[in-house]
């Protein structure tokens, strides 16, 4: 359930890490989460709820974050999503405006000042509409990677994962379909990761709903015939380690690409991959059975 | 756990993937007869049936299956006119950006894309082991080009059969050089890309030199196409959408599926880079029910998908050249 938020701070709390900031902080001075997801929380007198976006470096996090948000903003799935704040909509039209010109947007920086975070009240329509206040930064990959090896290396990824509700972790199914470990790896040091965070016993199983996300599927068609079947396959260690950690995991096929190539001007050059057209296919999934379990 | 694939809103019943929700009905088998050129009507292998009167010229029934089959393929197929196409060779459709410009011929293009039950057609007459309809450099793969069951079919079928409900929708999970055998079987061949463009963007020759943007006109507009912002979440039949039509009736130019062509897909990147993909790339058009941006489903865009890649929004349409006579 959402905390009703003072609305009247001297000082004003992080969102994330609760450290106390000047009322006219633009960015947390401890985790440099943008401020104004604090002000916004007051405005709408209710702490809104976290979903991390999580995964390896590369593996499509915002890319899938922005054409998520860009989706909801559409009215997809009878989900209607308003941003709050214009710093909300950034990542959203970074992503747009570089995939509408076959290209893919720019690595997220590991400087935590420079990630884009965002804030929208989404609102799944129905007999009885439901309201979620969901903030979702776009966290770099190898800041995940740095936290999970060397925990509080990045410690606002573990302040934000403590204040999370849900979490969509997302996993390379092509590299994993191409027989690399890594991404089943990655996974499971990320699900151990949380595990340790959360301090459950032995028998007691994590509550938290994950979602876990196989991207860049149009690689493996057969992972959209059954995602679940697919990661039991091809990333065992993280399917076990769901099945005996985690009391709330679903498995999705995510694909954003409808056809990828290379520009190269020769065996000698750098490779720059071209996403020649755009087919969205299980994007909004995940999130509408993320927010069924909010 | 239902979930729509892919749907804007809930109506993502014509989706050809298989979801839990939407149990499998496969299409009823239709017995061909054994006479070969009764086969080809029955089959609607009407370009054949043109190209054949040498080969079934004694036969008793010939004149008119001959005539059946010149109707259906009026019936079927629209007059392309001659005119003139603009070819972008950048990804980067940029004002300035490197163009190829062709001149076209008048042809014949199907009004609609080949759909499931006409496909099935292909299948039930063992195309698939009928080596002579294959490049011999595909031979290989052809052990490939099976169904979810593993029988020979494209990607999203059972058993060898289509879905009964879908039997008008566009047939999909079909690779580039199935779509080129089904074309071949049945008389008529792939069009080329500058003829799909001519059709779509209908710059006929006149002192105009106008292009359109859709078949349709210049503005865009949802009833006319199945794109993703139409909301369908699907394939529809094929002869949805009338309003998109161009202005020789061919339907669906844009949106539903995208369509293979017959062309290498070739382009240059903003660097001048060439654009390549792992496997041999041939251009398809058109745009598909999962296309999120607009202006990738207009009639210039060109995309390129690899030639063994069996998509769940690739179909194709056939065309022929005018008759001699």
């Amino acid at each position: 359930m959402s905390k009703t938020v003072d609305a009247s701070p001297k000082y004003a709390p992080c969102l994330i890490c609760e450290s106390t900031n000047a009322p006219d902080a633009i960015l947390c001075k401890q985790c440099s989460a943008p401020m104004a997801l604090v002000h916004e929380a007051h405005a709408q007198e209710r702490e809104p709820r976290m979903v991390s976006i999580l995964g390896d470096s590369n593996v499509g996090k915002t890319v899938y974050l922005g054409f998520l948000l860009d989706m909801l903003s559409q009215r997809a799935n009878d989900f209607e999503a308003v941003p709050r704040g214009a710093y909300s909509v950034d990542l959203q039209q970074i992503v747009i405006s570089h995939m509408a010109y076959r290209m893919f947007p720019p690595k997220t920086p590991m400087e935590t000042d420079e990630w884009n975070w965002t804030y929208y009240q989404v609102c799944k329509r129905g007999s009885s509409p439901k309201w979620v206040d969901l903030v979702m930064p776009d966290v770099a990959g190898e800041a995940i990677a740095a936290e999970v090896a060397s925990p509080s290396t990045f410690r606002i990824i573990q302040n934000l994962l403590q204040k999370s509700s849900g979490l969509l972790l997302l996993v390379d199914a092509a590299l994993a379909a191409n027989g690399s470990a890594q991404p089943d790896f990655f996974a499971l040091k990320m699900m151990s990761y949380i595990d340790t965070m959360f301090a459950c016993k032995r028998g007691k199983r994590i509550s938290m709903p994950v979602a876990i996300v196989l991207t860049k599927a149009d690689y493996c068609p057969e992972c959209f015939d059954s995602p679940r079947r697919f990661a039991e396959a091809n990333l065992n260690r993280l399917w076990n380690v769901c099945e005996s950690r985690f009391s709330k995991v679903e498995f999705f096929a995510s694909s954003v690409v409808g056809s990828l190539a290379y520009a190269t001007a020769g065996d000698n050059d750098v490779v720059t991959p071209v996403p020649l057209h755009t087919a969205l296919r299980g994007v909004l999934e995940p999130f509408e059975w993320m927010v069924a379990q909010l | 756990m239902a979930l729509g694939l892919f749907s804007r809103n809930k109506d993502s019943a014509s989706s050809q993937a298989i979801t839990a929700d939407r149990p499998y009905i496969p299409a009823e088998k239709v017995k061909l007869t054994g006479d070969p050129l009764r086969q080809a009507l029955q089959t609607r292998r009407f370009g054949r049936i043109l190209q054949g009167r040498r080969q079934w010229a004694d036969h008793p029934d010939f004149k008119k299956t001959y005539d059946a089959a010149s109707q259906a393929l009026d019936e079927c197929f629209a007059l392309v006119p001659e005119g003139f196409v603009s070819i972008a060779m950048s990804i980067f459709d940029q004002p300035g950006s490197p163009e190829k410009d062709s001149e076209t011929e008048p042809f014949l293009l199907a009004r609609h894309a080949v759909t499931n039950a006409e496909y099935q057609l292909f299948v039930d007459a063992g195309a698939y082991e009928d080596l002579e309809l294959w490049p011999e450099e595909i031979w290989p793969h052809l052990i490939d080009f099976k169904d979810g069951t593993g029988e020979s079919g494209p990607r999203f079928w059972q058993g060898g059969r289509h879905h009964r409900d879908l039997a008008s929708h566009p047939v999909v999970g079909i690779s580039f050089y199935e779509a080129a055998a089904y074309a071949d079987w049945a008389g008529y061949r792939l069009p080329t890309e500058v003829e799909w463009q001519m059709a779509a963007g209908w710059r006929i020759r006149s002192s105009a030199h106008v292009h359109r943007r859709y078949p349709w006109g210049d503005a865009l507009n949802l009833n006319c196409c199945n794109i993703w912002a139409s909301g369908h979440g699907g394939t529809l039949p094929v002869n949805a959408c009338p309003d998109g039509a161009a202005p020789n009736g061919v339907l669906q130019l844009i949106g539903n599926v995208w369509e293979w062509t017959a062309a290498d897909f070739e382009a240059v990147d903003r660097d001048g880079r060439q654009v390549v993909g792992e496997t041999l790339l041939k251009v398809i058009r058109g745009g598909a029910y999962d296309t999120y941006f607009p202006w990738q489903a207009v009639s210039a865009f060109r995309s390129g998908l690899g030639c063994v890649a069996r998509a769940h929004n690739v179909g194709f349409r056939c065309a022929m050249n005018l008759p001699q006579d």
